[in-house]
Formats: structure tokens, C-alpha cells, sequence
């Protein structure tokens, strides 16, 4: 559930800079323009946070803290003063009355956010999480690495993806570039000098804006003390060098929750292809097993009778990949589709050495797999 | 010590809500019958959007501070995250609002060093007027000095008036 915060200003600008600065999270803005219909909107609708300014007409901030504070239906609320009275006296004695913060205009917005995260939960928007995002759409990623030649790899490695990359080879120049841009996803240099990589880590976990955003440790294979140390502070995961950019697309991808089916899933006409990849690593068959079912029965919803299991891509038949094309088979038979198998002549070759595939047909292409499904039933 | 306040307000308030750079200019510091410098009048015959916020307590005075109106526009759409065809959508209003925020903000920067100063003193609600040459008078009792700065290639003035036997 969204959290709730009520900023109570008499001035419409420092409200609108408050939607905004907000406008990120998964948060709703209440507004009041003084202290009167501050206490009714908070009254009316429980906030988790008051931001309350203190100069506005009708009722001021101090007078609605009090009447708030003497209420045992609102006492609980936290208040955090956003306002441009400062002076060491004036908050004391607002102090003593029960805030939980102040800030003193002016104001960074960063500044509001962390103060505001110190008191409730901050999570960013859930906007974008109600479309699912595949492999087809935008998202940056921010490289911090001293060393040029493994920035390049990433971008060639990953240049055929709609993926923008953003390359810092400093701490600072990182911090910059998060202060002003969204990121998706942040991929960091475990052996930048004097340790920075974690003080980044720290600092982006800190920021209410970049709390969630996955951030991937890179580092070479025998690096075990700050792979241990990476493991230990929370690094969403770690990449070794020489990169395996295959390796890498997928885990990005995963970390980003992206819908990947359509590496796998493709439909033409009434027939749902799966499409066996070559490298069947242990990820991309997890991610098959995954989308399994659902595309099948997503497919049967939508009218396709017909699939057809493409493995001719595959270099071996190993138990990973037989595991996975029993599950095919059997969700196929489960959804009641009609299915067929296209292989390659190696695989064709190896599934008569398994007691579990020897019964298998294949047909030899797809040209021969969409002329069965055309033909009249029983044929 | 008022113009070292009330540079340090400005500065700050500019720097902090429109990322800005600010350079203080011309001064014209005195008592009631002060001299305006002729070229801060004729800036001023220029359309301003002027704030105006007060202080009362152990010390009393207001201040006023003329944004010339590209300026008032660009940072009201600085502040809102707004366009300028946005913001002529959004109507007047938001601009006067905003200059009336800016000008809180500064005269609070200035009014707390005050109050730190042992010289407790609260805010007025901001007012503010539109218009070309605006000019305050001091009245009995009142100095009046000006304050020019230099800020993305427009003068703003600042008028600080306080009571004399401040």
C-alpha cells in the first residue's frame, strides 16, 4: 500500500516541489494550505508522514503541531518541519513540542528524501512494475570502471540489446550521474582505488531513489577478499572477468525481472515454436522451464492448438536439456496441444542412445513440422 | 552586517533551489534619503515581479526583492520541473506564487542569522506585486539600503528596510 504524506504549506510552490520530489516513489501526496485543513485532511485520511511549514494564515504550523500532539487520534503521526523559520531557539522549542526532523528552507530535494526515508519507507513507484518489461525495452545501465578496454567489452558484448550504458570511471563522476539520471541497473569495478567501489555501493544504498536498483559487483576470479566482502555488504550479484557476455545478458535481465520469453517463445500462425537455444546453460533452461506452462497455456487461450519443439540449434543431448523437453511434452499433453519435435541429425543420432528418448520422432525441418499440422486430421 | 546577510541569503536560496550562480553588484547603503544608483532605476522601469516578505520582533524591518519577469518565469519553471509553454498553461498565479516562496526563503536565510544574532524576530506571510517601476519609499524612522546581484545574465536588487533604531 502506498504510503501516505500530507504536506501542509500555504505556499502551492513548495507542494508542487514536494509532489515532485516524490513523484518517483510509491507514495501519495496530501495537501493543505494551512494548519485548519491540515488537521482535517489529517484527521480524515491517517497520513504515515506530516511535512507541516510554519508561517501560513489561518493556523500556523506551531498551533497545528500542538492541537496534533494533544490529540490521542493523531499523536502518532510523525511530523517533520519543512520550513523557513530556523534560528537555534526556535528549533529547540519546536523540537521539544514532538517532530521527528526539520529542515530549513531552502532545501535540497535529496535532502527531503533522505530525511523522509529515516522516518517511513521509501519505495520507488510501483508505475512501471504494472507493465511488465521484456527484452525489447529501454533501460540504462551505469558502468563505474578505471578501465576503459572492460567498459567496451560491455558495450560491444551488449549492443545488440535496446540497453543505453552510461560509463563513470570514477566514484564522484557515478554520484553526479545518479543525482541527475534514472538507472536500471549499476555495474561496479571491485578494484577501483582505495576501496570506492564499496563506499559507492554504500552511498547507493542509501539513497532512497536508488535504494532497489540492482548493482553488480565486477571482479577477476581469484579477487576472493572482496568477493567475500561484496557477498557480505549485499552486491545484488558478481560478474568475474573475462566477461561471459551471454552470462551476463541473462543475469542482467534477471535482475531487471525482465519477461524473456521471446528468446524462446515465438508464435506463427495457430503454433506456438519453442526455440531450443544453442547454449543450453543451466539458466536458460530454468528460464524455459519457467515460461513453460504459461506460454503454452497462454497460447491455447488465444487459439493455438499446435506446437512445435525446435531443437536444432542444440549441439548435445544432455539430461538438462531431455529434462526439459519431457516437461514440453508432457505440458503439451496436459494442455491438450498436438506438438512435434524438430531436430538436427546429431541429436536425431543421440536420442536412440537414451532409454528415455529412444521412442522419440523428429521431423527434420520446420518446413515438414507446419505441412503435419496443415494436413487433414488422421493423416 | 546586513550585507553580508543578505548577500549570503541570496546566494544561498538561488544556489540551493535553481542550481544558480550569484554575484553580488552594486550597493546603495544609507539612511532614508539614501541614492539610488541611476542604473538600478532604470532597470527597475523594467516589468518586475517583486516579493516582499517582513520580520517582527526584537528587530523589525522588510524585505523586497525585484526578480525582472524573464527571470521570475525561468525559475518558477526551474522550480516546478515546468516548460515555459507549461507554465503559461499554469497561469500567472504560479509564478507569483514562486517568487513569493524564493523571497520567504531568502528573507527566513536572512531573519535566522538575526535570531542568531540575539535578535529574535519572526515572518510575515509573503505579498507580492507585478508591475514596471516599482519603487519603495522609506518611511519616517526607516533605513533603506539596496542590494544588486548578478544571476544567468539578469540583475536582481534586494531592498532590506529596517527601523532605525534597530
Amino acid at each position: 500500500m502506498p504510503k501516505k504524506i500530507l504536506t501542509v504549506d500555504d505556499s502551492k510552490t513548495v507542494r508542487a516541489i514536494v509532489r515532485k520530489t516524490f513523484k518517483s516513489f510509491d507514495c501519495d501526496i496530501l495537501e493543505a494550505g494551512d494548519g485548519v485543513e491540515g488537521l482535517s485532511v489529517a484527521a480524515k485520511t491517517m497520513p504515515d508522514l506530516i511535512l507541516l511549514d510554519i508561517t501560513m494564515p489561518l493556523m500556523d504550523g506551531v498551533e497545528m503541531l500542538a492541537k496534533l500532539k494533544s490529540s490521542p487520534q493523531l499523536k502518532a503521526i510523525p511530523v517533520l518541519m519543512l520550513t523557513a523559520e530556523g534560528g537555534k531557539e526556535n528549533i529547540l522549542k519546536i523540537a521539544k513540542m514532538g517532530i521527528r526532523d526539520y529542515i530549513v528552507k531552502p532545501f535540497k530535494e535529496e535532502v527531503l528524501t533522505e530525511k523522509v526515508s529515516r522516518i517511513i519507507e521509501l519505495k520507488p513507484s510501483s508505475e512501471g512494475a504494472v507493465k511488465i518489461r521484456s527484452l525489447t525495452d529501454a533501460a540504462a545501465i551505469l558502468v563505474v570502471d578505471d578501465k576503459p578496454a572492460i567498459v567496451q567489452q560491455i558495450r560491444n558484448g551488449l549492443k545488440h540489446t535496446p540497453w543505453v550504458i552510461h560509463d563513470f570511471g570514477t566514484q564522484a563522476a557515478a554520484l553526479d550521474f545518479l543525482g541527475k539520471s534514472a538507472c536500471d541497473l549499476i555495474i561496479i569495478s571491485l578494484s577501483l582505488p582505495e576501496e570506492s567501489a564499496f563506499t559507492l555501493f554504500r552511498m547507493i544504498r542509501s539513497n532512497p531513489k536508488t535504494k532497489y536498483t540492482p548493482i553488480f559487483g565486477l571482479l577477476v576470479k581469484t579477487d576472493t577478499a572482496p568477493m567475500q566482502h561484496a557477498q557480505t555488504v549485499g552486491f545484488t550479484t558478481l560478474v568475474t572477468k573475462p566477461i561471459d557476455m551471454l552470462e551476463l545478458e541473462s543475469k542482467v535481465a534477471k535482475a531487471m525481472n525482465l519477461d524473456v520469453s521471446a528468446r524462446y517463445f515465438s508464435s506463427e500462425g495457430e503454433t506456438l515454436v519453442l526455440h531450443v537455444p544453442e547454449s543450453c546453460t543451466p539458466a536458460a533452461l530454468t528460464e524455459i522451464s519457467t515460461y513453460l506452462k504459461p506460454k503454452l497455456a497462454d497460447g491455447v487461450d488465444c487459439g493455438n492448438n499446435h506446437a512445435i519443439i525446435d531443437v536444432r540449434q542444440v549441439k548435445a543431448l544432455d539430461m538438462g536439456v531431455i529434462k526439459l523437453l519431457l516437461a514440453a511434452m508432457q505440458t503439451c499433453r496436459d494442455l491438450g496441444v498436438q506438438y512435434v519435435v524438430v531436430g538436427n541429425p546429431q541429436i536425431i543420432a543421440e536420442s536412440k542412445g537414451f532409454e528415455e528418448t529412444r521412442s522419440w520422432v523428429f521431423l527434420d525441418s520446420m518446413d515438414a513440422a507446419k505441412a503435419k499440422f496443415a494436413a487433414p486430421v488422421g493423416v | 552586517m546586513v550585507r553580508a546577510n543578505i548577500t549570503r541569503a541570496v546566494t544561498d536560496v538561488l544556489k540551493v533551489m535553481l542550481k544558480a550562480r550569484v554575484e553580488p553588484a552594486a550597493v546603495a547603503e544609507g539612511g532614508p534619503g539614501g541614492e539610488i544608483p541611476p542604473e538600478i532605476t532604470a532597470q527597475l522601469a523594467a516589468p518586475h515581479v517583486v516579493g516582499s516578505v517582513g520580520f517582527v520582533g526584537d528587530i523589525n524591518g522588510l524585505v523586497y526583492l525585484y526578480l525582472p519577469r524573464p527571470f521570475a518565469r525561468m525559475a518558477t519553471c526551474h522550480l516546478l520541473g515546468l516548460t515555459d509553454s507549461e507554465l503559461t498553461d499554469a497561469g500567472e498565479g504560479a509564478v507569483t506564487d514562486a517568487v513569493g516562496e524564493i523571497t520567504n526563503m531568502t528573507v527566513g536565510s536572512f531573519k535566522n542569522a538575526l535570531c542568531d544574532a540575539g535578535f529574535p524576530c519572526m515572518l510575515t506571510i509573503p505579498s507580492i506585486i507585478t508591475g514596471s517601476a516599482i519603487s519603495v519609499e522609506s518611511v519616517g524612522g526607516t533605513e533603506r539600503s539596496l542590494y544588486t546581484f548578478q544571476c544567468s545574465g539578469h540583475r536582481l536588487v534586494a531592498a532590506v528596510l529596517m527601523k532605525s533604531n534597530n
